[in-house]
């Protein structure tokens, strides 16, 4: 995934953050656990939002804990552990879905990237079988979806049928984390898998022109990037309000304050921060917080 | 979640002031008119139930005589004069595929302002927001009089405009419904377009 479903921290109480930093602490140490330490680096804010609402709508039991980090253990930092699934599963999505993201990087980028690719995933390749083999309908669900996100781009797909696939993965995802095919989980996972497929897209906007990759704003483009920005903001507002409304039928058990944040906030402050800094000429935005 | 308390999400010892509070922002929140078409009617309806009994079953066990309760009345119903009446039957009753397959039959010529906005209202449902807010911006286009369509469309616009109409916005975010007046007409009258009329 893509780490744009993040708290937006200037809104929030020191305690609610310091909460939000151990559950990605603590998946952090799950997945160096699970898969060895190289395999924290498919750590990303979206699998913290993932552990987060596993935990929250099964009432699953957590603790905070004094630990230490696993990356650089001269820093302290409190760790959530969980009672039950929440962090395996959100590792397995993590290392499965980095290991097919690395096989498209592979197939569609420069000589650099490119190699730099091959040799991640030979080395995340282990890692990623151990994944596959503890949860193999994650595997399953996210090939599905790379096959059919290819095809899409193949035929010039529109918005919607563009952003399909990654929006019915997620919809996937939420239905093996509270069992029992729950309506509104689902119907919430779709929202959230169109809303960061539509962000991605967005954000990956000039790119894409500059080297002639498929994206599905591209019909809307008139010349004019301020234009083409409102009109992706538009969009993604749509989708937000329809995620929220999702939300808001959730049984939600605790982390409801970071969660709240994530969806009310968040959601348009990342979108403005994506869409402001490419009207003022800025492009990426994505890693310029890292210090969490 | 059976405690009523617990539904509201308030303390048993809420004063009556704060239990009217809590159900009353509930009682937006869940409104039927914020998830008209929406694929969630029916869990919102759920929920307003939910919230309603949680209300009722405080207000019987503190005795207070208030018997303000809410009444929904909502039902899903469409008028039956309609050119697609079996279409609007097949969405009222889920059947959302079939319907689609039913209007797609229509040849391009016969397509009426209604064909546009029941195509809105599918895809709006599946999910593909771009096709529902083309389709109703054009069920629109073609009849700007019939309120159904315009009320459809008015609310997909003010979405993408970025106004969620949340009743979260305790920090004042979305700016609307600070009088307590618009809270109430809101509550009772199912109407965004009253309060938004009434704020600015």
């Amino acid at each position: 995934m893509f780490g744009y479903l993040q708290p937006c921290k200037d809104e929030m109480k020191i305690k609610e953050y310091r909460l939000y930093k151990s559950v990605y602490c603590g998946l952090c140490r799950s997945l160096s656990r699970e898969y060895g330490l190289i395999s924290s680096l498919t750590l990303s804010y979206d699998c913290t939002v993932l552990a987060m609402l596993y935990i929250a709508v099964n009432d699953e039991k957590y603790c905070v804990k004094k630990g230490r980090c696993t990356v650089n253990p001269l820093k302290k930092c409190p760790v959530c552990e969980s009672g039950g699934d929440a962090f395996r599963f959100a590792g397995a999505v993590s290392v499965i879905m980095t290991y097919y993201k690395l096989k498209d990087t592979m197939l569609d980028s420069g000589f650099f990237k490119k190699t730099a690719a091959v040799i991640l995933r030979l080395i995340f390749r282990r890692n990623y079988k151990k994944a596959a083999k503890a949860f193999p309908e994650i595997d399953r669900l996210t090939d599905e979806m790379m096959q059919k996100q290819t095809a899409a781009e193949k035929n010039n797909a529109g918005i919607d049928p563009a952003a399909d696939p990654t929006a019915v993965l997620i919809k996937q995802l939420c239905s093996m984390i509270l069992p029992g095919k729950d309506h509104r989980m689902e119907v919430f996972g779709y929202y959230v898998g169109r809303w960061i497929y539509l962000m991605d897209a967005a954000d990956d906007f000039e790119k894409d022109i500059r080297r002639g990759s498929f994206n599905p704003f591209l019909p809307k483009h008139d010349g004019d990037l301020k234009n083409t920005m409102s009109y992706c903001e538009e969009v993604l507002n749509m989708t937000a309000a329809q995620m929220i409304l999702s939300y808001e039928l959730l049984d939600i058990y605790c982390f409801k304050d970071i969660l709240d944040n994530i969806i009310y906030e968040g959601l348009s402050y990342q979108q403005k921060k994506c869409t402001e800094n490419k009207m003022n000429g800025k492009s990426k935005h994505r890693h310029d917080d890292p210090d969490i | 979640m059976n405690d009523p308390y617990r539904i509201l999400g308030i303390s048993p010892d809420a004063t009556d002031d704060e239990v009217k509070k809590a159900y009353r922002a509930l009682a937006k929140k869940y409104h039927p008119d914020r998830y008209q078409n929406s694929p969630l009617a029916q869990e919102a309806s759920e929920k307003m139930k939910e919230v309603n009994a949680a209300y009722e079953e405080i207000l019987r066990m503190r005795k207070n005589g208030e018997k303000a309760s809410y009444q929904s009345s909502y039902s899903g119903t469409y008028s039956s004069s309609s050119r697609y009446s079996d279409v609007r039957i097949m969405i009222n009753n889920g059947r959302f595929e079939d319907a689609e397959d039913k209007l797609s039959s229509i040849p391009p010529s016969e397509r009426t302002a209604e064909w546009y906005y029941l195509m809105a209202i599918i895809s709006y449902h599946k999910g593909w927001l771009e096709e529902a807010y083309n389709y109703a911006s054009a069920a629109c286009r073609l009849d700007p009089t019939d309120s159904e369509y315009s009320s459809f469309f008015n609310r997909v616009r003010r979405q993408r405009s970025g106004d969620f109409g949340t009743g979260y916005s305790t920090q004042g975010t979305a700016g609307c419904c600070d009088g307590g007046c618009c809270e109430m007409l809101s509550c009772m009258l199912c109407s965004d377009c009253l309060c938004r009329s009434c704020c600015n």
